[in-house]
């Protein structure tokens, strides 16, 4: 909300108190400033000055040479570019040592060689008003040297943030009332506005009926007749220009006016374009209403309209009908000042996305008692401007809702929930009678209080506790910390494997990525790990762009468009994870969420420097290398799936019955969609998985007490056979001797010149051992040469 | 035989300066200590010299021996040194070092959240999670969130078809936490992702990251949580760092308040900084939980807490001087290297 500081002055005198201090003192007290606008100037170094003569610069056609009078009793000579002066003119001049509006210090000086000491101003350099195309020209009465700031008052702008509690906050009267509190300054008699002088008649059926007491239980018109409208008077015109506001016509104006000068909002109708009285009631479904922004807004039935006997003339508090609107030429008017309840007009100011000054005042909640002085001091302000004769009386239907009460205050609850055991009984009760709380019973414990009706916020004990707590402000309450031993439980020991398997990759070169959780659909199709039971992905019902409408059910998709957007930086050595929560859809209808880990790997596998350039590019080993290195990975299989999709090598990762997740390689065909210049590889992980791996703490095996004894063994086999099929025989064989088997080399020739294409050799290392004695090379003889003949009948290989 | 041993001892000394490799001194050993060396004939002469003389001539040969022996000890411990030396001949130790497997690094987000993390258990608090797809009632209702409060708006909160939504911030896990706790206190931290239907741009993004705390016992004061938040801050910002709480309004917390941070950067006026959001937990909460409950362990004429949130991204923007959020998704490596 803007706030001048002109307009809060003709309630309170803020006159001590400099910008920074006000500032400080509206964010202490929980009115955050948003932003600060000094208008005109407040030096005393922009005087009324006047020209006494000009003549042609010698060296610049646009330029004149003026001897002015500042008032100091000497000439001063000022170069100047305006041309809108004649000589007698009296215009604002900015000495030497003058800061204009936007930090702008003026300084002697010369200007295309002539000495110029001063600036001669136009209203928009000093901040006043709309550029007019040259010098501002001053009344011919006023003295020579006398400040422009005594002239016009310069203003202080605050964009004020209210907090959504504070409807009471909407309007100058309101923060000047809350300034009043904060300060000890007294108010000026505008406070009695709020208080009703005109005489009042409940309103007749054929006047006001209210149809719908639930969005509207008090409504009131006043008649007016024989006003003319036209514009604003300067100061009202002033008023609301200097916090936004475009003056539209006298009658608007005021009630503009009124809206901002104590938070009632008014409407005025046409009274010779109205048939019959009142109504307040529900839209018709469907009912149409051409409102003053232009627009026409098809109503529903929950809708509050304001209609006559024929038609609805404007949306209930959120804005008036184009029909019935005061122009030019209206000389009788009804003027209306209600309240409507905050949730209706909430309600339909979001449906139709209409929201005006005045939906924001009434959903936040108004004054129900405010209803009559707003009309009062609109009316008072009709007949001064605008003229014409008030009915006699104001017609009121319904009545003012009350929606304050007293609460109670316990004091002892009250130091302790703050925390300040010392906070004297008489500065608490002090700040509440600031606020306007009115004291009505008290003991030592527990005092009763009456709140103003205009604090709709203040309902329970603990508002009040509030209240106090943001007076005194925290700087008085003592900082204490007290620790206590918390049990952790499994969401701490999730936390700790998380950060351990991300510290894990980020010690062997992968960079960390974060990605967001939406995904656009076709980013889907680039999912890995999809488990059995995968009911697709959960797509948002209301997302806001086609580029994220759904939530990922993996996070190798995000991987991939931050893989896209390196190589596009020219990146080719790609290194990155992703620790997070993905979302599966389950055939049920839920959606799972779950934490997983996924890499993504391509290119060299080391960054290119003198030692080597361009080493060649990581493969799919690679990747398993660096998944076997994660804590919780151990025995890992592989399990090859079906290929398709966006994936080729696509395999599941288990170690023993647990799945881990699943490796693949991105497909060439999309690869080459992101211009990757090397394969590919992705991995995604489950976490709870990996978590089962590293439960519980290592288990130590002894040490060996006696020496080891090696035989290599090579063979040959069809190619086709896995390794995991060698593997399994070596691990499951039954000879207690053999401890440990690895393969060191896979030979294959393509070219079929020393090995069949289709064939391949394999050379493992067999480590022999006994827990008890020392071997003799003939026991490991015997046992390795058991072994070759069990891999003979086991496997279709060749011995070389 | 004096004489001779004189002119031996001349003639080795002589020769050990000219070898220059260890075979050479190898073979000069071999040549006069071996067992068919010359000084070990020589020696094998002492039988023929007569009584008188073999005093005499036995200190000479032991002269003889101890010089040639020490002369050739030096002589290879010369040559050891210089072959040392050379092993490292040719070594620019200002050539950069060998990359290996590349330098990685962790998520600036990561690395603030865990600073956040590691310093709050310090304190005493462990952690807590919940679902980011929420119930209406754990995200809006349990926190005293008025039914037709803007954020549940469509406009504002992402939902599911089935009527769930996605989180708009953490404190729906101090709803979850409260309602399966078994004994107090409640001191738990929950970091976590939370999603706003924001367009996307240099200041917002749809999904952001924040932290959020909670404690709860018999006499929680604001007097702890504004210890408990003060000793936090100096944690994260440095010991000097000045902290100050504007009063602010949230439906789930009161007395609530904003923080701020002053934020002293290089070159820059120092500015505060708004930081994160706290209060104590409104009875209207408790009151909540304890219906659902149906039990009072809750009972809020009994208990008080205090709750605080902060977004770990704007934390993060802060600390690193960072200027666009969107660099937080973007995963750009030359980004990334830099944390």
């Amino acid at each position: 909300m803007q706030v001048s500081l002109n307009w809060l002055q003709t309630h309170l005198d803020l006159s001590a108190y400099t910008t920074a201090q006000l500032s400080d003192l509206l964010t202490f007290a929980g009115i955050e400033v948003e932003g600060i606008e000094e208008k005109g100037v407040s030096s005393d170094k922009v005087v009324v000055a006047q020209i006494q003569s000009f003549e042609q610069h010698p060296n610049a056609d646009k330029l004149s040479v003026c001897q002015v009078d500042d008032g100091s009793g000497s000439l001063r000579q000022i170069v100047c570019g305006a041309k809108n002066f004649k000589a007698g003119d009296k215009v604002p001049l900015a000495l030497p040592g003058a800061v204009l509006p936007g930090g702008f210090e003026i300084k002697e000086g010369k200007l295309r060689g002539v000495d110029s000491n001063g600036m001669m101003c136009s209203g928009k350099e000093l901040g006043i008003g709309e550029d007019t195309g040259g010098l501002w020209i001053l009344e011919a009465d006023l003295p020579a040297g006398k400040p422009i700031k005594e002239i016009v008052a310069s203003d202080t702008l605050f964009d004020l943030e209210i907090t959504p509690n504070r409807s009471d906050l909407l309007s100058h009267l309101g923060l000047a009332r809350e300034l009043a509190a904060l300060t000890g300054l007294p108010l000026k008699g505008e406070r009695d506005h709020v208080k009703t002088s005109s005489k009042t008649h409940a309103a007749r059926a054929d006047e006001i009926t209210i149809e719908a007491t639930d969005g509207c239980p008090y409504y009131t018109a006043r008649i007016i007749k024989g006003v003319k409208v036209g514009p604003s008077p300067a100061w009202l015109k002033a008023r609301l220009e200097s916090i936004g506001l475009r003056p539209i016509n006298n009658i608007v104006d005021i009630t503009n006016y009124v809206m901002m000068e104590m938070g009632q909002s008014l409407h005025a109708f046409d009274l010779d374009k109205l048939s019959g009285g009142i109504v307040v009631r529900r839209a018709a479904e469907g009912e149409k209403l051409l409102a003053l922004d232009g627009l026409e807004y098809s109503l529903l039935g929950e809708d509050l309209v304001i209609a006559d006997s024929q038609r609805a003339l404007a949306i209930a508090g959120v804005m008036g009908g184009e029909a019935t609107g005061v122009v030019e030429g209206t000389t009788s008017i009804l003027l209306e000042s209600a309240y409507f309840t905050p949730s209706g007009v909430r309600r339909t100011s979001r449906r139709l996305g209409l929201h005006s000054d005045s939906s924001y005042r009434f959903e936040r909640g108004i004054d129900p008692l405010q209803v009559q002085g707003g009309s009062d001091l609109a009316v008072k302000l009709i007949l001064t401007i605008a003229g014409g004769e008030a009915g006699e009386t104001l017609r009121i239907a319904g009545e003012a809702p009350s929606l304050v009460g007293e609460v109670e205050l316990d004091e002892i609850r009250t130091h302790r929930l703050l925390g300040m055991p010392d906070l004297p009984a008489d500065e608490a009760h002090g700040i509440l009678e600031k606020l306007g709380l009115i004291k009505k019973a008290a003991t030592r414990e527990k005092s009763r209080w009456a709140i103003p009706s205009y604090r709709l916020d203040l309902q329970r004990s603990v508002d009040l506790v509030e209240e106090i707590a943001r007076v005194v402000g925290l700087d008085r309450v003592p900082s204490k910390f007290t620790a206590s031993f918390s049990q952790g439980d499994a969401t701490d020991r999730h936390y700790d494997h998380a950060m351990q398997l991300r510290q894990t990759l980020a010690n062997r070169g992968y960079h960390e990525a974060q990605t967001l959780r939406l995904v656009s659909t076709p980013q889907i199709d680039d999912a890995l790990g999809n488990p059995l039971g995968f009911g697709g992905a959960a797509a948002l019902k209301n997302p806001l762009s086609e580029d994220h409408t759904t939530l990922r059910p993996s996070i190798v998709p995000g991987l991939l468009a931050s893989a896209a957007l390196n190589i596009r930086q020219g990146a080719s050595r790609l290194r990155l994870f992703e620790v997070g929560r993905v979302f599966l859809k389950l055939p049920n209808g839920q959606v799972r969420e779950e934490e997983r880990l996924a890499i993504l790997l391509s290119g060299p596998v080391s960054p290119s420097s003198w030692h080597g350039r361009d080493t060649k590019a990581a493969d799919v080993y690679d990747l398993r290398g660096v998944v076997e290195s994660l804590p919780g990975v151990s025995a890992l299989e592989i399990k090859s799936l079906k290929d398709g999709g966006a994936f080729l090598l696509h395999s599941e990762l288990k170690s023993g019955n647990r799945v881990l997740g699943w490796i693949a390689q991105l497909h060439p065909a999309r690869a080459r969609q992101i211009d990757a210049r090397h394969p590919v590889y992705v991995v995604e992980l489950l976490l709870s998985a990996l978590r089962q791996g590293s439960a519980g703490p290592a288990k130590f095996t002894d040490l060996p007490r006696f020496p080891a004894m090696t035989r290599d063994v090579a063979f040959e086999l069809p190619a086709d056979v896995s390794n995991a099929k060698v593997s399994a025989f070596f691990s499951g064989i039954k000879e207690p001797l053999l401890m440990k088997s690895e393969l060191f080399d896979i030979f294959t020739d393509p070219t079929g010149a020393r090995l069949p294409k289709d064939r391949k050799s394999s050379a493992w290392t067999l480590t022999y051992r006994a827990s008890d004695k020392t071997l003799e090379t003939a026991e490991v003889d015997a046992a390795h040469a058991r072994i070759l003949a069990a891999l003979q009948k086991a496997l279709p290989v060749t011995i070389r | 035989m004096l004489s001779q041993l004189d002119s031996l001892k001349t003639e080795a000394l002589a020769a050990l300066e000219t070898l220059s490799d260890e075979a050479a001194l190898e073979a000069f050993r071999i040549d006069y200590l071996g067992k068919k060396g010359k000084l070990t004939a020589l020696s094998a002469g002492m039988r023929d010299v007569p009584v008188d003389l073999k005093k005499e001539v036995g200190a000479k040969l032991n002269e003889v021996r101890d010089a040639i022996t020490g002369g050739l000890a030096t002589r290879q411990e010369a040559m050891q040194a210089a072959k040392d030396a050379s092993a490292v001949a040719g070594i620019d130790i200002t050539l950069p070092g060998r990359p290996g497997q590349g330098i990685g690094s962790l998520h600036p987000l990561t690395q603030i959240r865990d600073l956040a993390v590691r310093t709050l258990r310090r304190m005493g608090f462990t952690l807590a999670e919940g679902p980011e797809i929420e119930t209406e009632w754990h995200c809006f209702d349990a926190l005293n969130t008025p039914a037709d409060h803007p954020a549940r708006n469509e406009s504002d909160t992402f939902y599911m078809p089935d009527g769930k939504l996605l989180r708009t911030h953490t404190s729906s896990v101090q709803i979850r936490t409260m309602e399966s706790a078994k004994a107090l206190p409640v001191r738990v931290i929950a970091p976590g992702a939370a999603y706003r239907r924001d367009e996307i741009d240099a200041t917002h993004l749809s999904v952001f990251n924040q932290i959020e705390a909670l404690y709860v016992d018999a006499d929680v004061s604001l007097a702890d949580l504004k210890g408990t938040l003060e000793f936090f801050f100096r944690e994260v910002f440095g010991p000097n760092t000045a902290v100050r709480f504007r009063p602010h309004f949230f439906p789930f917390t009161e007395p609530s308040f904003e923080i701020d941070v002053k934020i002293e950067a290089k070159g820059k006026e120092a500015r505060w900084m708004e930081i994160a959001g706290c209060g104590m937990v409104d009875p209207a909460v408790f009151a909540e939980i304890s219906r659902k409950r149906g039990d009072s362990l809750f009972d809020p004429d009994k208990v008080t807490g205090f709750a605080f949130g902060m977004g770990l991204d704007r934390l993060a923007m802060t600390l690193h001087g960072i200027s666009d959020i969107r660099h937080l998704i973007e995963n750009d490596v030359r980004f990334l290297q830099q944390f």
